[in-house]
């Protein structure tokens, strides 16, 4: 399987392990992985924020990057949604481009998506040890699905234990711009995220977006919990993890 | 009603400060979240439910102008008077005329949002005309001078403490703070009112074309008092409310009262068709139904149509974790959470309402409990996109967008750009690998860090040969 | 052109079309929409939701054992033996029983109700009724205590077959039909449900053509 990996602009910019993470488990899945490099921006925070001549421009973009790839792949529900589900919708008034996107949001999954339902991984190549608790991403949940997935992938882990939180489906708070325009709101959001982790009494909270990770773990910390790890699905399952 | 949506954000930050709200408002979760979830589980196929629903709803927005036409002939040949208003002041004045023309002094009122929409209470007051809400909470409003929080539970922002200094000031009994005493107090003080009442103001929650029959769900009992005991009925509701048959209706009501307070049925529906026939010992000799547009018409045939498929459940911002968290009079107008922030710019103006599509992660818990499926977040992008062509944004995001679209799609400059921006990150973050303050975004950092890039971005290290 | 005009007129402009579909075809269809699965007993179902509505229930075997139920109910729960009926219940032997009866719509001074229903909905554990010359509406809703006299036999599974009986045996709809489900209540304060709200407090329903059972 030839496989795109678009790593998305948070990632490339706040945390590159993910992307090399994401890359090991594609790699471990026996596929061929292949990262654009002229990748950037799926146009979400303009698309969300009304620009839908900015949201179709890169649209267009990353049309034309990953054309040679069978799928696409991404370690993150809200941009995969972009892809599979507003791209379709952007252009839903242009036969051609509409049935170009159609197909291109049928070859595009989010990363836990992809390994559980297309590659099939059967083993996960990492080792972490410990108890971890995992937020369910609003994109990820609700446009895509997943949510048995990536707790099937870490059902595969022995030392992995995983304590459900209250309310794991609720929002965090980050909604892209929102946590900044809104900030007080959405620190509120993240303070009542961060109520529910602690009283899983977990040693990691775990999520498959990293806008949601930043936005918890930026209020865990200004809370005074330095100590609770912030980690992405594809970390754990990846190796980045160390033991506890 | 007053539109003050334009104060959205220093209201919402007062009402996350307000203990005693927040505290009210976790008592959503109990009632209107899990309980809901309760009754829907009890249906086999709520999907299908919901298809349905949509459906009806989408065949009469498709053909309103027939089905009006046909409700009101009907209602006609039954006695009632049919009186169409286009706007929220043509609700007052046609009230007003009704209870002019048959002797009204005194008149009760069951909930209608619609009648808020019109400021219909203050306008009888001002002709001299005594208006008693029943509704409990709207009863508990009306004696506190406050507008409503949430459609369906009126008074969910107030402490049983609150309602018991309200009663004791106004009733002057002695006070208490036992919930069956205060409902009970309440009873004994309105129900002289009804018995008294000449003419009964209801909403409907919906209009039945086949039979020309308004109907009204309630719980309590003053929704049938109202408009059985006085002489004079007068059901005020939008447009949108007309629904064709008594099985279309029916399909409504298993989802409605799910949605709306985790009931099967509310306790009481009320079909109501025509006057009092020559031989009924009760019942209303008059029958007066005004139909509301007051901006429902123009959102036909636009991207915003869906939105009129509402059957003001609330369950959108019962499960909304921004209105959890704010509760309803932050958002300024009749209508609050998701729906409100559809419905307020769409009939005030986007000018005057400009942050509450803006106010939503997008994170869709609304759209899943909406009983007639509306594409809520998918309607207030579309509000975002209206606000952006109409240049409503403030320049500085807009720059600030534009910088990043156009970056976005140079991908040498946006490598610049970010190496740039993640050095800087990681420097002024130093050791402590976190930043308290950032210049631009203080709506992140006055309540949480940025945890700081490691210094350099992942393509530059891919493309270095790292894996 | 008034209003009404202008409304409708807006309206058909937004349709883009002037065409309008056959309204009246696709009201007379009456088609129903997907319904729930009801078991084919409907008298335990009915008697087990209005219970999970905090009505009361008793079941006699023939209609003229309602009245020493009625009364009996009514001194359990000391309440004066006096009601407002509906004039369609009123040739039952109320005045053996002890129940002094008066047929007439109610006032507010009225403590006791007494009607009969045109159907049950057993899905929901729902009364329907229907207001008229012999049975008027203000006599479930005025008193406190409302008894309800309904025959086993008119219990059907679900609100669309009570549209069909009331469309068959009626023909057109009253001036009003009353779906009850149990005693009046409230959540306003505190979202804390509470009984007995504007209208009745209590509900009895007097099952008939029922085989006895103590509760």
């Amino acid at each position: 399987m030839r496989v795109g990996l678009f790593v998305t602009c948070l990632v490339d910019m706040m945390r590159p392990s993910i992307g090399f993470a994401a890359l090991r488990l594609l790699k471990a899945a026996g596929c061929e992985v292949v990262v654009p490099s002229d990748q950037t921006c799926c146009g979400q925070p303009g698309y969300n924020s009304g620009d839908q001549d900015a949201a179709k421009a890169l649209a267009l973009k990353l049309l034309k990057e990953f054309d040679g790839c069978e799928y696409v792949v991404l370690p993150s529900g809200s941009c995969a949604g972009m892809i599979r589900v507003h791209y379709p919708a952007l252009f839903k008034d242009d036969p051609a481009l509409s049935e170009s996107f159609q197909r291109l949001a049928g070859r595009t999954y989010e990363l836990t998506d992809f390994l559980v339902n297309v590659a099939k991984l059967k083993a996960v190549p990492g080792d972490y040890s410990g108890s971890l608790t995992y937020h369910d991403s609003c994109s990820g949940l609700r446009e895509l699905g997943v949510q048995a997935q990536p707790r099937a992938l870490l059902a595969k882990m022995p030392g992995v234990q995983i304590t459900e939180m209250r309310e794991a489906t609720t929002c965090c708070g980050f909604g892209g711009t929102f946590s900044v325009k809104f900030g007080e709101i959405s620190t509120r959001m993240a303070d009542n995220k961060c109520e529910h982790i602690a009283a899983t009494g977990a040693g990691a909270i775990v999520a498959g977006d990293l806008g949601c990770l930043l936005n918890i773990e930026g209020r865990l910390r200004r809370r005074g919990d330095l100590n609770t790890r912030v980690l992405h699905i594809a970390e754990v399952l990846a190796g980045e993890g160390e033991c506890k | 009603m007053q539109v003050t949506a334009m104060h959205f954000k220093r209201k919402a930050g007062a009402n996350l400060r307000n203990e005693k709200l927040q505290k009210a408002l976790e008592k959503l979760q109990s009632k209107f979240v899990d309980g809901r979830a309760v009754v829907i589980a009890e249906l086999s196929d709520f999907e299908g439910l919901r298809d349905a629903a949509a459906a009806i709803r989408d065949r009469v927005l498709n053909n309103l102008d027939g089905y009006l036409q046909h409700f009101e002939q009907e209602a006609t040949a039954r006695g009632a008077v049919v009186h169409w208003a286009e706007t929220a002041d043509d609700v007052n004045r046609i009230v007003a005329e009704i209870a002019a023309q048959h002797g009204v002094q005194r008149i009760v009122k069951s909930k209608s949002m619609v009648t808020e929409e019109c400021g219909l209470n203050d306008f009888l007051e001002s002709r001299g005309l005594t208006v008693l809400e029943t509704d409990l909470g709207e009863y508990i409003l009306q004696l506190a001078k406050e507008p409503p929080s949430h459609i369906v539970a009126p008074v969910v922002h107030k402490s049983k403490e609150d309602i018991a200094d309200l009663f004791e000031q106004k009733h002057h009994r002695p006070r208490t703070t036992q919930i069956t005493e205060l409902c009970r107090e309440a009873r004994e003080v309105l129900r002289p009112g009804f018995l008294a009442a000449d003419m009964g103001i209801s909403g409907g929650n919906f209009i039945i074309a086949e039979t020309g029959s308004v109907l009204i769900v309630t719980n309590e009992g003053n929704g049938r008092l109202s408009t059985t005991l006085p002489r004079v009925h007068v059901a005020i509701t939008g447009i949108e409310k007309v629904v064709p048959t008594l099985e279309d209706v029916t399909t409504l009501l298993r989802l409605l009262p799910r949605s709306a307070t985790g009931q099967s049925i509310t306790n009481y529906v009320s079909v109501l068709t025509g006057t009092k026939g020559k031989e009924d010992a009760d019942g209303p000799e008059h029958f007066h139904i005004v139909l509301l547009d007051n901006g429902r018409s123009r959102l036909l045939g636009t991207e915003l149509q869906p939105m009129l498929r509402c059957i003001r459940c609330g369950a959108c911002m019962n499960h909304c974790p921004v209105y959890q968290n704010i509760g309803g009079h932050a958002y300024g107008w009749v209508y609050p959470g998701p729906m409100g922030s559809v419905l307020t710019p769409a009939f005030v103006g986007l000018e005057n309402a400009l942050d509450l599509p803006n106010a939503s992660t997008f994170c869709g818990a609304c759209a899943v409990v909406c009983p007639v499926k509306i594409p809520l977040p998918d309607l207030l992008r579309q509000l975002r996109h209206e606000q952006v062509k109409r240049h409503l944004r403030p320049w500085q995001e807009r720059a600030a967008l534009r910088l990043w679209s156009w970056l976005a799609q140079r991908p040498a400059w946006y490598a610049l750009g970010t190496r740039l921006v993640v050095r800087l990150l990681c420097l002024f973050a130093g050791s402590g690998k976190r930043l308290r303050h950032l210049p631009g975004v203080s709506g992140w950092t006055n309540g949480r860090d940025m945890p700081a890039p490691t210094g350099r971005t992942f393509r530059e290290l891919y493309r270095s040969g790292r894996t | 052109m008034g209003a009404r005009e202008r409304i409708l007129i807006r309206i058909a402009a937004a349709r883009g079309t002037t065409e309008s579909a056959d309204i009246g075809d696709a009201i007379r269809r009456h088609s129903r929409g997907p319904m729930p699965r009801i078991e084919k007993d409907l008298v335990p179902r009915f008697r087990d939701r209005v219970i999970k509505l905090a009505c009361d229930v008793a079941a006699v075997r023939a209609v003229n054992e309602a009245p020493p139920v009625a009364a009996r109910y009514l001194s359990e729960h000391h309440l004066p033996p006096r009601a407002v009926c509906w004039p369609e219940l009123n040739a039952l032997d109320w005045r053996s029983a002890g129940i002094d009866t008066q047929a007439r719509a109610a006032r507010g001074d009225d403590m006791v109700g007494i009607t009969g229903a045109f159907a049950g909905i057993a899905e929901t554990g729902t009364l329907m009724l229907l207001s008229g010359p012999q049975t008027p509406a203000t006599v479930s809703l005025l008193p406190e205590t409302h008894i309800v006299v309904l025959e086993a036999g008119r219990i059907v599974a679900t609100m669309e077959d009570a549209w069909d009986r009331l469309r068959s045996e009626h023909g057109k709809l009253p001036r009003a039909v009353n779906f009850v489900s149990g005693p009046s209540r409230t959540a306003d304060i505190e979202q804390t449900v509470t009984l007995g709200a504007h209208g009745p407090y209590r509900v009895l329903i007097i099952l008939v053509g029922v085989q006895a059972k103590s509760l």
